[in-house]
C-alpha cells in the first residue's frame, strides 16, 4: 500500500471527451465582477486541497509604444515580487506557504501565478490585490533587479532560435510593437536601470482593475471565495489607459533577409506571413489555426516528405497560434544540408499553392480538429493546467467565455474555410524570409 | 478520498501502488486512479548510457530515440505520426546514466488505439535504416552544434559531470561524442537492443484511470521480451578529488557560464538524505528565491537571472522548476550552477564571473563551517512541507517517482509520502552533522564557458580582489561584505587550470 500525496483533478467528469455540442470546458465556473471593472472566475477543478491562484493582466511586449522601452513589460513583472508597505518581503511569505509562484511575459500578457494549499485562498488574495495596489520599491532595488533581466537577455536571446525571432520581427514589422520581442532590443535592456520614474508611469497605467483577469483554480468553493474576491478588490481604483497601439500597414511586397547567427548553426529557415488577429468566432482566423497544421503540422505531406521520407530538414514547425492584434503565420524548418535551402523554400511554396488551389481532404481535417479537442482536455490535469487553459480566451477577450465559442466555431470550420484563409493570408505580398545561416567569422 | 491526519489544510487521495514481481517475469508498478480521464505510462528499462561500449558512446541513447521515433514492424513511422495525431498524444524516451524510460500519456477515450503503438514501439521495432539515418543526423546536429552553442548554461554543467566521473561509467554525456555516435552503425543499435531490452531488465508502470486488469495485461505483453540477464556494471566510484580542478572552455559570448562541484555519496533513501534536502534548498533551492545563494547573487546584487545548488542530477533545470524524475543515479554531485554573469563594461567580464563565484563558494563556506540555525531550519522546513507537494502534481510524475522508488529500493509508502515525516524529523544539530558529513569547500571542479580564457586563468592565478560596480547606490553594509567576497580564496596553480576551444568539446 502507499500513500501519494496528489493534486488529481477527481473531478473531471467520465463522460469528458470530446463532444464541443455539450460544451468541452468540463468544469463550472462562477463569476464575480466588480464595479471598478475588475472580473475574476472561480473555476472548481477538484484538485483536493490544491489552489491555483493566477492573475493575468493584458498588457504585454505589445504595449510598449514608446522608443526605447522594448521589454519593459517583462521588466516590470520581475519589479513585482519586490514587496509592499505592508508586506515587504513577499518571497518570504509565499515561501511560508510553499507556494509554488512565477510569472511570465509575452507580447500580449504578463501572468503572474501560485500554487497553494487551499487553506492559503484568503491570505493570498490579501497579498496579491495588495501588490497589484500598493507596490513600492526604491530605486537602488529597481537599477539592481535590471541587472538579472540583463542576465535573462543573454541566456535566452542569445541562443539560435533566440537570435531568429528578433530578425524575424524586425524584418517582418514596420510600426507595430510585435517588432520586438519580449525580451526587449540589448540597447534598451542595458538602459533600464535609468528608467525607474517610467516604471511607477506604467504601473499606474496598466495595473488596474479593467485590465487584469483573475482566475482560481482547484479546490475552494466559490461562495466563499467571491466574497473575498469582494472584499479584497473592491477599493482598487480604476483608470487603465489602453496604449495607441499603431497598426501594422499592409506590407506591400515579399521580403527576404539572410542574418548570420554567431556561432554553429545548421541554416534556418522561416517564412513568415501576416496573418489575422485571434478571434472565437471568425471562421476564417480559427480556419487559418487549422490551416497551419493541416498543411505544415507532423501529420502533414510536408513534413511526411521534408523530415521523414528525404530528410531535408531536421525539423519543421507551424506557428499559426493567433493573437489579440495581426500577428505572424510562421513556418520554420531546420535545413540539414545547406545547399539545400532553396529546395526546401520551394517545397513550402508548392504546399502553400496546394492548399489555395484545393480545400484538404476531410480526413486530415477531421484529425486534426479532434487534435486540437484532445490537445485541449489532456492540459486539463493539475489546477495550474486548468486556469492555464484560459489564458489565451482571457488575453484575448478579458474572460474564458469564449472557450465555448472558439470550439463551436471549430467544429464549423469546412474545408472551404481552410482553403480561403490559405488564399487570403499565405499571400506574396504579406511574406518575410529570414534564413538564418552560421556566421562566417566563427 | 481520504483526509490524512496531521496535514492540515491538504486533502490527500489514497492511491494504491503495487509493486509486483516474480522469478521468471518482469516487475509491474500501478497506480490506478479511477476518477483521472488520463491513462500514463512509464517503462523502465534497466540500462543507461553506463552500459555503452568504449567507442560507442550515445549507443543507449540513439538507441531508445530510435524505438520512440521509428517505424515498428506493424507501422511505418509516419503511419505512427498519422494515428497519434488526432489523439494529440505521443511517446518519448529519455536516457540517463542507469535508466532508459519510455514514457506516454493518453486520454482514456483513445487508450486502445494509443497502447498498441506504444506497445509495438518498444517491443517491435523495426530498425529500419531511414529511420536511423534520420535520428543520427539530429543527433551529430546537437552533439556538433547544439551543444555548443544554444545554451551554455547547460553545457557547463555537462562538462562538470564529465569532469568528476573521469574514467567512471557515468564520464560521457548521455547523448555521447561527436566521434563515437558517428561510429555507431544499425547493426550497434540492433545488438545493443537484444542484448540489454530484456523480460526481466523491464519495470512496466501504468497509472491513471485505466479499466481493471489493464495494467496486467501490460506487464504480459512485456513478458514477451527475451530472458536473461543484464551484466552488473559496479557502481561509479569518482577519483578522489584534492585540491580545486578548472576547466576554461574558450567562446566568443558576452556572457559567463559557470558550474561548480564535487561527487557526493548520499542517495535517495540514505539516512542523512531529508537533512541534506533541507540544507540544500536553503542554501540554493533550485529557481526559488527562497535561498542564500539566490539571496546574495541575484537578489541582493542583480549579478545574473539566478543561482541555484543540488543534490541530486538535475538536468535541463532550465526548462522547469519541479525536480526531475527518472534520473535515479547511485552517485549524485553535490552542485552549484550560476545562471550566466553578462558584462555590464567593456571590461568587466571576469571580474563580475570570479566575483559570483567568489559569493557561492563564500556562502558554501559558512554553510559547512556554521550550519544552519534553529530559525533557519524551522523556515525552510515549513517551505518544503508544503511545497513538495507539486513534485507528484500529475499521474505521469507520480508513476515517475514510484519507478524512481523502485530504483533506489525504498520500501514503505516511497519517496513523496515520506517528504513530511522526515523532515519533521529533522533537528539543527542533525542536519549540522549531516552537512559536515557530506559536504566540503576545498576541493572542487569548476567549469567556466567564457571569452578570453587566458585571460580568467590570469586573473584566477593572481588570486587578486575582483570587485564589482552597481548601477546604484549601495548600503555600506553591503559594500563591506563586496569587499570581502572580491577577495575570497581561490588557492589554484596554473597546473589546475585547463583551457579548451569550444570545438574540441566532447569531440571524442
Amino acid at each position: 500500500m502507499r500513500l501519494l500525496l496528489t493534486m488529481l483533478l477527481s473531478g473531471l467528469p467520465a463522460a469528458a471527451g470530446a463532444q464541443a455540442t455539450e460544451g468541452i470546458f468540463p468544469f463550472p465556473y462562477h463569476t464575480v465582477r466588480l464595479d471598478n471593472g475588475f472580473t475574476a472566475y472561480v473555476i472548481r477543478a477538484g484538485a483536493p486541497g490544491q489552489i491555483a491562484f493566477v492573475s493575468m493582466v493584458r498588457t504585454g511586449s505589445r504595449d510598449e509604444v514608446e522608443p526605447g522601452k522594448s521589454g519593459f513589460a517583462h521588466f516590470f513583472e520581475h519589479m513585482m515580487f519586490r514587496g509592499t508597505e505592508r508586506y515587504p518581503n513577499y518571497d518570504g511569505i509565499t515561501a511560508a506557504m510553499g507556494a509554488a509562484r512565477n510569472a511570465f511575459t509575452s507580447s500580449d500578457m504578463t501572468v503572474y501565478y501560485l500554487v497553494a494549499a487551499s487553506e492559503y485562498l484568503e491570505q493570498i488574495l490579501d497579498l496579491e490585490s495588495d501588490r497589484f495596489r500598493n507596490l513600492r520599491y526604491a530605486e537602488p532595488d529597481f537599477r539592481t533587479e535590471a541587472g538579472a533581466v540583463l542576465g535573462e537577455y543573454q541566456q535566452s536571446a542569445t541562443t539560435p532560435f533566440g537570435f531568429l525571432n528578433e530578425k524575424v520581427r524586425e524584418t517582418a514589422y514596420d510600426q507595430h510593437t510585435y517588432r520586438h520581442t519580449t525580451i526587449g532590443f540589448e540597447a534598451d535592456v542595458r538602459a533600464m536601470p535609468e528608467g525607474y520614474d517610467y516604471s511607477l508611469t506604467f504601473y499606474r497605467r496598466f495595473y488596474r482593475p479593467e485590465n487584469v483577469v483573475l482566475v482560481i483554480a482547484g479546490d475552494v468553493d466559490p461562495e466563499r471565495a467571491e466574497a473575498l474576491i469582494r472584499r479584497y478588490y473592491r477599493p482598487w481604483e480604476p483608470g487603465y489607459s489602453a496604449p495607441d497601439v499603431p497598426a501594422e500597414p499592409a506590407q506591400a511586397a515579399a521580403r527576404a533577409r539572410t542574418v548570420e547567427y554567431p556561432g554553429r548553426t545548421l541554416p534556418v529557415l522561416s517564412l513568415n506571413w501576416k496573418g489575422p488577429a485571434w478571434s472565437a468566432r471568425d471562421r476564417l482566423a480559427v480556419a487559418t489555426e487549422v490551416l497551419g497544421r493541416v498543411a505544415f503540422g507532423s501529420n502533414s505531406d510536408l513534413y511526411r516528405r521534408l523530415v521523414i521520407r528525404d530528410r531535408l530538414v531536421q525539423s519543421l514547425s507551424a506557428g499559426f497560434g493567433l493573437q489579440r492584434d495581426p500577428a505572424l503565420l510562421s513556418v520554420t524548418a531546420t535545413v540539414t544540408d545547406p545547399a539545400q535551402v532553396d529546395a526546401v523554400a520551394t517545397a513550402v511554396h508548392e504546399t502553400v499553392q496546394r492548399f489555395q488551389a484545393e480545400p484538404p481532404d476531410a480526413q486530415p481535417l477531421a484529425d486534426t480538429k479532434r487534435a486540437l479537442k484532445y490537445g485541449f482536455l489532456m492540459g486539463l490535469e493539475t489546477a495550474q493546467s486548468v486556469a492555464f487553459a484560459m489564458i489565451p480566451f482571457v488575453v484575448n477577450t478579458g474572460g474564458v467565455e469564449a472557450v465555448e465559442d472558439y470550439y463551436r466555431t471549430l467544429d464549423a470550420v469546412t474545408a472551404d474555410d481552410v482553403r480561403a484563409a490559405a488564399r487570403r493570408y499565405l499571400v506574396d505580398p504579406g511574406l518575410t524570409v529570414v534564413t538564418m545561416v552560421q556566421g562566417g567569422a566563427r | 478520498m481520504n483526509r490524512r491526519a496531521g496535514l492540515p489544510g491538504l486533502m490527500l487521495v489514497m492511491g494504491t501502488t503495487t509493486l509486483a514481481a516474480q522469478a521468471s517475469a518482469g516487475r509491474l508498478i500501478t497506480l490506478p486512479e479511477a476518477g483521472s480521464p488520463f491513462v500514463a505510462f512509464n517503462v523502465w528499462v534497466q540500462v543507461g548510457s553506463q552500459y555503452d561500449p568504449k567507442g560507442k558512446e550515445g549507443l543507449a541513447a540513439l538507441t531508445a530515440a530510435l524505438l520512440a521515433d521509428g517505424s515498428t514492424t506493424e507501422h511505418r513511422y509516419d503511419a505512427i505520426l498519422t494515428q497519434l495525431y488526432p489523439m494529440a498524444a505521443g511517446y518519448g524516451a529519455s536516457v540517463d546514466k542507469e535508466m532508459t524510460v519510455f514514457t506516454g500519456r493518453v486520454h482514456r477515450d483513445n487508450l486502445d488505439a494509443y497502447y498498441g503503438l506504444f506497445r509495438n514501439a518498444v517491443l517491435r521495432p523495426a530498425f529500419d535504416q531511414e529511420d536511423f539515418a534520420r535520428i543520427k543526423t539530429r543527433t551529430l546536429n546537437f552533439l556538433e552544434r547544439g551543444r555548443r552553442f544554444a545554451r551554455d548554461e547547460e553545457l557547463a554543467k555537462e562538462l562538470l559531470f564529465w569532469m568528476a566521473y573521469r574514467g567512471t561509467p557515468y564520464e560521457h554525456p548521455e547523448e555521447g561524442y561527436v566521434e563515437s555516435v558517428r561510429s555507431i552503425t544499425l547493426d550497434d543499435v540492433r545488438a545493443f537492443y537484444r542484448a540489454h531490452y530484456l523480460r526481466t531488465a523491464v519495470v512496466v508502470g501504468v497509472g491513471g484511470g485505466h479499466p481493471d486488469g489493464f495494467a496486467e495485461r501490460v506487464r504480459r505483453d512485456f513478458d514477451a521480451l527475451p530472458a536473461g540477464t543484464l551484466p552488473v556494471v559496479a557502481p561509479p566510484r569518482p577519483a578522489p578529488l584534492e585540491g580545486i580542478k578548472v576547466l576554461i572552455v574558450e567562446k566568443p559570448t558576452d556572457a559567463t557560464a559557470i558550474s561548480l562541484g564535487f561527487p557526493f555519496g548520499l542517495v535517495r533513501g540514505q539516512p542523512d538524505f531529508f537533512a541534506l534536502m533541507a540544507a540544500n534548498a536553503w542554501f540554493g533551492e533550485h529557481r526559488s528565491s527562497v535561498s542564500r545563494l539566490y539571496q546574495i547573487i541575484r537578489e541582493t546584487r542583480g549579478m545574473n537571472y539566478g543561482d541555484y545548488s543540488y543534490i541530486e542530477a538535475f538536468p535541463l533545470g532550465y526548462t522547469t522548476q519541479q525536480p526531475p524524475v527518472n534520473v535515479a543515479r547511485r552517485s549524485h554531485l553535490f552542485e552549484i550552477w550560476i545562471r550566466p554573469i553578462a558584462r555590464t563594461g567593456p571590461d568587466d567580464l571576469h571580474d563580475r564571473a570570479l566575483f559570483a563565484t567568489r559569493a557561492a563558494w563564500r556562502e558554501l563556506t559558512t554553510l559547512v563551517d556554521s550550519g544552519m540555525t534553529d530559525t533557519t531550519l524551522a523556515g525552510i522546513t515549513q517551505y518544503l512541507h508544503n511545497f513538495s507537494v507539486t513534485y507528484g502534481s500529475t499521474v505521469s510524475r507520480r508513476l515517475a517517482y514510484a519507478v524512481d522508488d523502485a530504483f533506489y529500493g525504498l520500501r514503505g509508502e516511497g519517496f513523496l509520502p515520506g517528504i513530511r515525516p522526515g523532515l519533521a524529523a529533522l533537528t539543527a544539530p542533525s542536519v549540522n552533522a549531516a552537512i559536515r558529513r557530506h559536504l566540503q569547500h576545498r576541493n572542487m571542479y569548476v567549469v567556466f564557458i567564457t571569452q578570453d580564457a587566458e585571460g580568467l586563468k590570469r586573473k584566477l592565478l593572481s588570486g587578486g580582489p575582483t570587485a564589482i560596480r552597481y548601477a546604484g547606490e549601495k548600503p555600506g553594509s553591503l559594500l563591506a561584505e563586496d569587499a570581502e567576497i572580491a577577495r575570497f580564496p581561490i588557492p589554484v596553480t596554473a597546473d589546475d587550470i585547463t583551457i579548451v576551444g569550444i570545438n574540441e568539446v566532447f569531440e571524442r
